[in-house]
């Protein structure tokens, strides 16, 4: 008995500890904005930044991050009526949110400065952080160990030409030249996804699809992009398990020069970084057997999107500082230095001119300076990645041919709807 | 004191249970009734409308072959892994209770995978696969170990199976352990002299009379090979090529990534159902022969 | 003489046979353990070029740890823990065993619907419950945010096993006529709950109270729900930081494992002890 009321005792103590400090009251006339981050990467940038910026202006900035998925997170923070001030969301996630969630944001200063925000109509939801752009990313020194030359991106638009370099690599010592990564996000959405945009209508091409009259396997770019996707597999370091290749593995090889080339974005800076690797590196089109121009561009644009809630929850005094948070990112120099020089990112906002901080994110910028990137097609259905990411892996394993995943492709298309636009 | 009249009744399941019954109901019968409603909708998950569309989730619930696929599959991994870890954990208890050398140290060791969460479980494991397994299998270039397991479907699955028993069979064990250590010795020690054999003893006293250990046991990892999420998610993200995903992981796809919230609540639903009809008829079995103390 | 000596020798083998199998099985059971150490020490670069290595190329390094513990905020984080795991764990195991004993010992219709729903609960996949359960809890009534919802939910979800379990134990294991002696030396049910049955329940209630505790230690769904300021953060959902969806700081995240690990590690082998005693000395009944 004594013991059970000593136990008793005890919970009760702990409960009593537990109720202790919850919550931190905020003195009055204080403003306190909450921020999610959807760019992991970046956090401790972003917190560190936030930390400044209260201090400076006296509002209160607090950044979150969620390894959930951006629209599970949403869903659940909506769902319990405690969204944040200011989200950083997907570009779908704009399509699908910002009616009517998010404030109109047509009459702010940056919008005429940037190409990439999200308009809805009339009006402007989304705010872009930063460009991020798909293409093949390379190791130049790896390859003037092997060749004795300078590496020039500009020489090797063809696939032929790709591969004749990719030969002289092999023989050269360096066993396998390239590296593929086997999540289905880069798979379906950033390899195959270049199939559909680099069509001459995006809309009317999935639109045909849809009807079932793509005839995808004579579809010339899917063909040439194809061909490509073959040649990168011949000589893929993991060919004999390409599908257990892991990411970090592979992003090591390439910054340590273990391999050359690799499809991927200017955001696998923030990965390559973290190993031995080289500044002498950068981003190439992929390489492809076309006169089309396609082979001479990088593919993407606007990437990572802010949004500021509209609900009662948030005060008109949370927007307006939301509003000068956004503002000070674009045209305050600690807000430009942060997303150009803390963060690496690629600058969406013409006015800013600070050199970019990575090898990367540098030729993105090179390209979209000069205007030979192909837009990002934003309405893909939300299940796209996912189930031609499986076709597409089945492909890379040698599971089915280009027959097969063609086949494949066309099925899942009969059925699918796109992001309304 | 009268014992039969309602308002003792009443006192005395408000004294024990009611703590439990509020809690209880507050926490997963409101939610849950709740969230039956949602599937008669078709929110999309962050909408504010909720527009009522009867029965058509369930009925797209029904015409989702991938969601079929997976129950399917689910249903393989559960009886695989339930009888794997039923077995390895009987075995361990009964020899981490036979009074051999060291057995605390054993049951430490044996309970360890249990300290870690499933999601970080899974990336600790898929290390193990993806490159310390197969780091061992170039250097002594044992062929069956050079490529990753995980890179082939039946591979992918095997690996879950394996990771569930290393997870699950120390838990279980605890329970065994506990089972083992409620029989008494005197009725071990009587069955002894009697002229059993200590495995005779076993097989006819101890294990009879740990009956609810087994239910115990048993429904516990039906249910949770059943509804397996963080080991899924984090060892093989469904890859490769979708086919490791199991039913939770595609409910939770279907509500969260595929954005139909309606259908996959409907999914869950369902398989909640399945879970339901054969934890409840295992436990209903297994209890109706309970011996009691 | 010989009987007995012949059985000394046979159990002296199975004995042996047992140990082999027995330190096969736990080499495996903590091999990715050794992993994890061995790995912790190392730059996230020698960890993914050379895994199985004792030191990597960029020798030994303990940055790890105070890169992880910086980052997760690790001390507040795990006073967050510390206070959810035990307000948690010793209210579950409080209503579970008294409802578990009304539950036995009673013969009513709100026993026998209580326990099967807590049966048939325990099967819901929490992926169905997550959203209505914010929605009910944030949207209407406002209470998230706040450690005491977070206890409270956690003893919602775990009392249908914990429960479970008592259930099983007071069935087998409580002898129905040591409560009758109480009650017949004048004790109310209530106080022969606490001096009889209780006591008696001792093993279970060291199983019970590992598993639970465990449970709430590496929840990470329901704390992510619950608690959305930074203050409030536990260790799992601290240790999100290092998980990204396309990328993860393996060398970040296997630090924090071991950090997280030790507390709960410290627990189980102190409960052990009762675990044993419990048993040996609630023997009452031959």
């Amino acid at each position: 008995m004594k013991k059970s009321v000593s136990f008793v005792m005890a919970a009760l103590m702990a409960a009593s500890l537990a109720t202790t400090g919850s919550m931190t009251v905020l003195a009055d006339g204080d403003v306190s904005i909450t921020v999610f981050n959807s760019k992991m990467e970046i956090q401790t940038q972003l917190e560190e930044a936030a930390a400044e910026y209260s201090e400076e202006t006296g509002v209160n900035v607090e950044v979150y991050y969620s390894s959930d998925t951006v629209t599970a997170h949403m869903a659940t923070r909506y769902a319990s009526n405690d969204p944040y001030t200011l989200s950083m969301v997907d570009a779908k996630d704009i399509y699908s949110l910002a009616e009517e969630h998010a404030v109109d944001l047509s009459d702010q200063d940056w919008v005429k400065d940037t190409t990439q925000a999200i308009s809805i109509g009339d009006k402007v939801y989304g705010f872009p952080v930063c460009i991020e752009a798909r293409g093949i990313i390379y190791n130049a020194d790896a390859i003037k160990n092997i060749t004795g030359e300078d590496f020039d991106p500009s020489k090797y638009q063809t696939l032929d030409s790709f591969k004749e370099l990719l030969d002289q690599l092999v023989a050269g010592g360096m066993e396998s030249p390239t590296g593929i990564m086997k999540e289905d996000w880069s798979l379906a959405a950033h390899y195959l996804g270049e199939v559909f945009e680099e069509q001459d209508d995006t809309d009317a091409y999935l639109a045909a699809l849809q009807a079932g009259e793509g005839d995808l396997i004579n579809n010339e770019k899917f063909n040439s992009l194809m061909d490509t996707f073959d040649v990168l597999m011949e000589y893929n370091y993991a060919k004999d398990s390409a599908i257990a290749a892991e990411r970090e593995v592979t992003e090591q090889k390439l910054a340590e020069g273990e391999i050359a080339f690799m499809f991927g974005g200017n955001w696998d800076w923030a990965v390559i970084n973290a190993y031995d690797y080289t500044e002498n590196m950068g981003m190439m089109p992929v390489p492809q057997n076309t006169d089309d121009g396609t082979n001479t561009k990088l593919v993407g644009g606007g990437s990572k999107f802010f949004f500021i809630d509209n609900s009662d929850v948030t005060t008109d005094e949370q927007r307006q500082a939301a509003k000068d948070f956004l503002n000070w990112l674009v045209y305050d120099e600690a807000g430009q230095d942060l997303i150009v020089n803390k963060c690496a990112l690629v600058p969406a906002y013409s006015n800013i001119t600070l050199p970019v901080a990575d090898p990367l994110g540098a030729s993105v910028k090179e390209f979209t300076d000069a205007d030979m990137l192909i837009p990002n097609y934003n309405y893909m259905p939300d299940d796209e990645y996912s189930i031609l990411g499986a076709s597409m892996q089945k492909y890379l394993a040698g599971q089915i041919d280009r027959a097969g995943f063609a086949g494949e492709i066309e099925d899942y298309w009969k059925t699918a709807t796109l992001v309304e636009h | 004191m009268k014992k039969n009249t309602t308002s003792y009744k009443v006192k005395q399941y408000l004294m024990f249970a009611g703590p439990a019954t509020i809690l209880f109901c507050a926490v997963v019968i409101l939610p849950f009734v709740y969230g039956l409603y949602l599937t008669f909708t078709s929110w999309d998950g962050i909408s504010t409308t909720k527009p009522f569309v009867g029965i058509s989730n369930y009925i797209a619930a029904f015409q989702d072959t991938a969601y079929w696929q997976a129950m399917g599959r689910t249903v393989i991994y559960s009886v695989i892994s339930v009888i794997l870890v039923n077995i390895v954990a009987f075995l361990l208890a009964y020899m981490v209770t036979s009074g051999i050398k060291g057995q605390n140290f054993f049951r430490a060791g044996f309970f360890v995978p249990n300290l870690i969460g499933g999601i970080v479980l899974g990336y600790v494991w898929k290390f193990v696969f993806n490159r310390a397994l197969v780091a061992i299998g170039q250097s002594l270039s044992i062929g069956a170990l050079s490529t990753s397991w995980l890179a082939t479907t039946s591979g992918a699955m095997f690996c879950l199976i394996l990771v569930s028993v290393w997870q699950y069979a120390g838990y279980m064990m605890l329970i065994y352990v506990a089972g083992f250590m409620s029989v008494s010795k005197s009725l071990m020690e009587a069955a002894q002299i009697d002229g059993c054999t200590q495995s005779q003893a076993t097989i006819n006293v101890t294990i009879p009379l740990m009956r609810s250990s087994f239910v115990q046991c048993l429904f516990l990892t039906i249910t949770r090979c059943f509804m397996v999420y963080d080991v899924n998610l984090s060892l093989t993200k469904g890859e490769p090529f979708n086919s490791s995903v199991m039913a939770a992981m595609h409910v939770y796809n279907q509500a969260f990534t595929y954005k139909n919230y309606g259908t996959g609540q409907a999914e869950a639903l369902i398989l909640f159902v399945v879970c339901a009809i054969v934890g409840v008829t295992q436990v209903y079995i297994g209890k109706k022969g309970e011996v009691a103390a | 003489m010989t009987d007995n000596a012949k059985a000394a020798r046979k159990k002296k083998i199975s004995h042996a046979i047992m140990m082999v199998i027995l330190i096969i099985a736990f080499i495996a059971f903590v091999f990715p353990f050794i992993l994890v150490v061995i790995n912790v020490f190392k730059t996230k670069g020698d960890i993914n070029s050379a895994p199985l290595s004792l030191i990597g190329s960029h020798g030994f390094t303990l940055e790890n740890f105070p890169n992880a513990i910086k980052k997760m905020n690790f001390w507040n984080s795990f006073k967050n823990s510390l206070i959810v795991t035990i307000c948690s764990t010793v209210f579950t195991l409080l209503f579970a065993s008294m409802a578990a004993f009304v539950i036995v010992r009673n013969k009513w219709k709100a026993c026998a619907l209580l326990f099967s729903g807590m049966i048939a609960s325990m099967v819901i996949p929490f992926q169905v419950l997550m959203v209505p359960l914010v929605s009910l809890y944030g949207g209407i009534f406002q209470v998230l945010n706040s450690r005491v919802t977070l206890i409270l939910m956690h003893i919602g979800f775990s009392l249908s096993m914990a429960t479970f379990m008592f259930h099983g134990a007071i069935v087998t294991n409580i002898p129905l006529e040591l409560e009758e002696a109480a009650l017949i030396d004048g004790c109310s049910r209530w106080k022969t709950f606490w001096s009889v049955v209780f006591p008696l329940l001792k093993p279970t209630i060291a199983t019970v109270a590992v598993i639970d505790a465990m449970a709430f230690w590496n929840d990470y769904l329901l704390p992510s729900l619950v608690l959305k300021r930074k203050e409030l953060y536990t260790i799992p959902i601290a240790t999100q930081i290092f998980y990204g969806s396309y990328s993860t700081d393996i060398g970040l995240i296997l630090a924090a494992l071991l950090l997280a690990m030790l507390p709960i590690l410290i627990l189980y082998i102190f409960l052990q002890r009762y675990i044993i005693e419990g048993v040996t000395s609630g023997a009452v009944k031959g």
